[in-house]
């Protein structure tokens, strides 16, 4: 899978739950297209109209990303930005398995953060390992994303990958 | 003691870092997070839980319901629930978590809930952990999950604590110690002769808070307490002993010699900013919150009642106090209780999540709050430009008398 977009944003370390998507809205909406328009107000309120602008956004963060609360709504607002993938230092446990449930690509690279700046295009090769940085022709090389979880990515999330599997089977 | 409960659970001996897929004993979710659930087992053509005595919704969040979206949404659950004959509870019966505690969590359990705090359970030796609304869905549905096995952080706590100093002290004390990402996946096990002598109330505190560490599920043993504790719930037959073995290892170990502590806060907008409340100083307060799922039970009221017992609450402070459910509140009228923090000034809120997610009495611009609940972001209470400190009930309690963040020893 190669995956390529630019960089919305750089989010600093500990980037919550709640930022992404604060609770006052989301128990009101069950449409995750208007609760998008929420994503980051707290601490980015231009994020969600930069999203529509960008083609490909790539979110890039520091560690712990997405940490909290298990609110799938953080992701899916994410992914309903047209978010392509989001690349950290390290992400919160939840939230990391919700991404994969739901079929947003993550992907754990050192120092990420401090190595690429917004506006840039990157291309990711999700199966290899390896960030291309096409504005300024740097690579950087992260571990490949586990088996079992790219087996979700590729069925498109969890529900889809029970679908065709017709449940779980006894070890993965 | 992760280790042992999920081998125990899949009958393979699995060590950290394992992935496996084990059944769940009990899946749970509430009005924020089980309506999504619902929707995705819709992609698996399901509308049946896997087994309705092991399903259970509650109404806790948004509770009681502040607007008809939200009544519209609570619909949507109950019918599920019916049409499951599922256990559902209402607005008013309590905090999804507190419920567990009362009527479903026992030692060996696997439980999963919807919320990031269902790390509570461990307090009882029970694998607990929190899931989003895809993976509930899925349990609903198929009762079981995959997993990798987390590596295990152990917690050593010795020695006397304090007067006026309690178990959220303690958590609060190593949250800020190792960081908001300290234990990553991590099941934090808190062991030592300081835990052994914590009510499961106050053990219960510890391991709420696990998540705020970024900890998988927080553990403690199950010992005489636990069974006490079952007993006094009508589960004793539940009741089975868990403690780690002797040659257990651990990925870290953190020493914390209780008496060396003093009244902890989470400074704004981080639980993971912790000082002692003479570093803090004595900031200003609008609202001081005592309840929530981390401490809104009997032992955390009653040490509010005696802090407040005689007391009135600082003249521009609002004080708000929710019991966890509805037995709590019941019992804490009972005792007399609600009386003296009626008599105090403060007002009382429906057992459930009220003030501590902002649906109820959330915090106006340039607002102050100290709570006791398990989690200060930005915006939590409902306000993107207030800010919330993070205390024990002892603290709180005596910083709703002087209207500003206090040492409960000097009160």
């Amino acid at each position: 899978m190669i995956i390529k977009g630019q960089i919305i944003r750089v989010f600093p370390k500990d980037t919550n739950t709640d930022e992404i998507i604060a609770g006052k809205y989301k128990y009101d909406e069950l449409d995750i297209k208007k609760l998008a328009s929420h994503a980051f107000e707290s601490i980015d309120p231009d994020f969600y109209e930069d999203s529509q602008k960008i083609k490909k956004p790539i979110i890039v963060a520091d560690s712990n990303f997405g940490c909290g609360s298990s609110r799938e709504q953080a992701p899916l607002v994410i992914k309903a930005c047209n978010v392509s993938c989001i690349i950290a230092e390290s992400f919160a446990r939840i939230f990391y398995r919700n991404c994969f449930n739901i079929g947003l690509p993550l992907i754990e690279c050192r120092d990420i953060s401090h190595k690429v700046h917004q506006g840039d295009e990157l291309e990711v090769e999700v199966d290899l390992g390896i960030i291309r940085n096409i504005t300024n022709s740097k690579e950087y090389k992260f571990k490949p994303i586990p088996k079992f979880m790219q087996d979700l990515l590729n069925a498109g999330g969890l529900m889809p990958y029970l679908n065709a599997k017709g449940g779980f089977s006894e070890q993965e | 003691m992760a280790e042992k409960i999920l081998s125990a659970k899949t009958n393979i001996e699995v060590t950290a870092g394992d992935m496996i897929v084990t059944p769940v004993d009990l899946v749970f979710a509430h009005d924020g997070t089980m309506p999504l659930a619902i929707q995705q087992m819709d992609f698996l053509g399901k509308r049946e839980v896997f087994d309705p005595k092991k399903v259970i919704g509650i109404c806790d969040h948004a509770s009681p319901s502040p607007s008809e979206r939200i009544s519209n949404v609570h619909n949507f659950m109950r019918e599920f629930a019916r049409e499951n004959k599922m256990p559902f509870f209402e607005n008013g019966d309590g905090i999804c978590h507190q419920i567990v505690v009362e009527k479903f969590a026992a030692p060996w359990m696997t439980i999963i809930g919807g919320d990031s705090h269902t790390c509570t359970h461990g307090a009882l030796g029970a694998f607990s952990t929190g899931m989003g609304s895809t993976d509930i869905g899925a349990i609903m549905a198929y009762g079981r999950t995959w997993l990798k096995i987390p590596e295990s952080f152990k917690f050593k706590v010795t020695g006397e604590l304090k007067k006026w100093v309690y178990s959220k002290d303690v958590i609060l004390h190593i949250i800020g110690e190792i960081g908001a990402d300290g234990a990553t996946y991590m099941s934090m096990e808190f062991l030592g002769d300081t835990i052994d002598r914590m009510s499961i109330e106050s053990r219960l505190t510890m391991c709420n808070m696990a998540i705020e560490a970024g900890g998988k599920t927080g553990l403690c043993i199950a010992d005489e307490k636990a069974k006490i504790f079952l007993e006094s719930q009508g589960r004793g037959n539940e009741y089975k002993s868990l403690s780690p073995d002797k040659d257990a290892t651990y990925k870290e170990e953190l020493a914390i010699e209780a008496s060396d502590l003093e009244p902890m806060i989470s400074c704004p907008h981080r639980v993971d900013k912790v000082a002692s409340v003479a570093e803090v100083g004595e900031v200003e307060l609008d609202q001081v919150c005592i309840g929530s799922c981390t401490n809104g039970r009997m032992e955390d009221l009653r040490i509010a009642a005696e802090m407040l017992k005689g007391k009135k609450v600082a003249k521009d402070t609002r004080l708000v106090i929710y019991p966890a459910s509805r037995s709590i509140l019941i019992q804490a009228v009972q005792e007399g209780l609600i009386e003296t923090f009626l008599r105090s000034g403060a007002s009382i809120g429906s057992p459930g999540c009220g003030f501590c997610i902002g649906r109820t009495v959330a915090l106006g611009d340039g607002e102050v709050a100290l709570s006791t609940q398990n989690r200060n972001f930005r915006g939590r209470m409902g306000n993107d430009n207030s800010e919330i400190y993070l205390c024990s009930p002892a603290t709180a309690a005596a910083s709703a008398i002087t209207g500003k963040i206090t040492d409960p020893r000097g009160v």
